[in-house]
């Protein structure tokens, strides 16, 4: 829920929405209701103009089934009530038009149409009480932007939460800890090390060596554009933890041009088996394991 | 002296301390006691630490592991830290202990392999 009862009442107070506006809308509705289908109407024939719109309305059952809501939406303006019921039932209905994909420009263009629509008939209503004509129509500016803020607010946060959803699936797959030989593991690092992902990749290299029982990890970094002394650090308090365990890493992948960083940082490496290439650390594990590669039949 | 409860195995001549799983200070200084005397008792060549029921450690349990291998090593014998669970990996490089030159194996079994192998 991206606005809290709490929320949208300090909302009503930042745009001076007071009881008084509520009242001059609820005195409004009887005008309102005499007109509403009308409205409705003509609300509809101007989205059909428009394809972007007009796929959500091909049949005409549809398109009942939305003018009795729209009704209600119409009617729920003057209804004279603003408080949570109104903010649930407009979230539900800002989430749903989120969900069919619908461009938010036109769900803020409707508010437009809606100004646009009620202001003459409340001109003819109120012509006579001209500081009650301003009230009425200044109470409805305020809630109708009130509702717009809240059809922006649920656009942002179902985008949102697709974003920390896709962050969370990205983490995960950019750190794979593969077994490539009896007591070998694998991590190859794609990108930059961040705090965040240094401390899930830490996490699932240790785990990985304590279930695979491995004493050699190669953690590659020919895919990791650029080493800064941020990510070197993270690099180091990752052999250490894994060096804890009682295991070594092995850093393969080291370019030219990330030797020639690591030196010009100054970063101590000392005491850390790197190699250029992958093929080259496992050679290293291997041996550390006593074991050889050789050619089918040679001695 | 020897008033705390932690078993010290002699394997050959092997010592294998099962470090207890939420050790205090008490504790601590008391298995320094016991380890460096059964060294002494059993002219024991080596010291397996078994760290694997080991949750938690803070920086005096870390400076107290680090100047008893120095100990160790001082009355000619080695040291190897075993079993050392990954949370408390990650916890003790985040708090900079790094146990500075201690031997570590995955397990005691390959912590005994190697004490045999080369030692």
């Amino acid at each position: 829920m991206p606005v809290t009862s709490e929320d949208w009442e300090r909302r009503k107070r930042f745009v001076n929405f007071t009881e008084a506006d509520a009242k001059l809308l609820k005195q409004a509705k009887s005008h309102m209701e005499k007109h509403v289908d009308e409205v409705v109407n003509t609300l509809y024939a101007n989205w059909q103009q428009y394809p972007e719109l007009k796929k959500f309305l091909n049949s005409p059952e549809t398109v009942e089934r939305l003018k009795v809501t729209q009704r209600g939406y119409f009617l729920d303006l003057f209804s004279g009530e603003y408080g949570e019921s109104y903010l649930k039932g407009r979230m539900r209905i800002g989430h749903r038009h989120q969900q069919i994909g619908l461009d938010v420009r036109w769900y803020i263009g409707a508010f437009s149409n809606y100004v646009e629509l009620v202001t003459p008939h409340l001109f003819k209503a109120l012509s006579k009480d001209l500081d009650k004509l301003q009230g009425t129509l200044l109470a409805l500016i305020k809630l109708i932007n009130l509702d717009e803020e809240l059809a922006i607010l649920t656009y942002i946060a179902a985008r949102e939460e697709v974003i920390s959803q896709q962050h969370e699936e990205i983490l995960e797959l950019s750190t794979p800890v593969v077994q490539v030989w009896d007591g070998v593991v694998a991590a190859p690092i794609i990108g930059t090390l961040d705090s965040h992902r240094t401390q899930m990749f830490m996490e699932r290299l240790l785990q990985a060596i304590v279930d695979t029982k491995s004493p050699v990890a190669l953690v590659d970094i020919t895919g990791v554009p650029a080493i800064d002394t941020a990510t070197a650090q993270h690099l180091i308090d990752t052999i250490n933890s894994v060096k804890l365990l009682g295991a070594q890493v092995v850093i393969t992948g080291v370019s030219p041009a990330i030797a020639q960083t690591l030196v010009h940082l100054g970063i101590d490496l000392t005491g850390i088996m790197t190699r250029s290439s992958l093929a080259d650390g496992i050679k290293v594990a291997l041996d550390r394991l006593n074991l050889c590669i050789r050619p089918k039949g040679a001695a | 002296m020897d008033d705390i409860n932690v078993a010290v195995l002699r394997l050959r001549n092997v010592l294998i301390v099962s470090v207890p799983g939420d050790p205090d200070d008490h504790v601590i200084t008391g298995l320094q006691d016991k380890i460096l005397n059964s060294m002494m008792r059993y002219r024991a060549k080596g010291v397996i630490l078994d760290l694997s029921t080991v949750d938690i450690v803070d920086s005096f349990f870390a400076r107290t592991i680090i100047d008893t291998a120095q100990m160790i090593n001082l009355m000619g014998g080695r040291t190897i830290i075993a079993g050392m669970l990954p949370s408390v990996a990650i916890t003790a490089t985040q708090l900079g202990l790094t146990f500075e030159n201690i031997e570590t194996c995955l397990n005691v079994d390959t912590a005994f392999t190697l004490m045999e192998q080369t030692g």
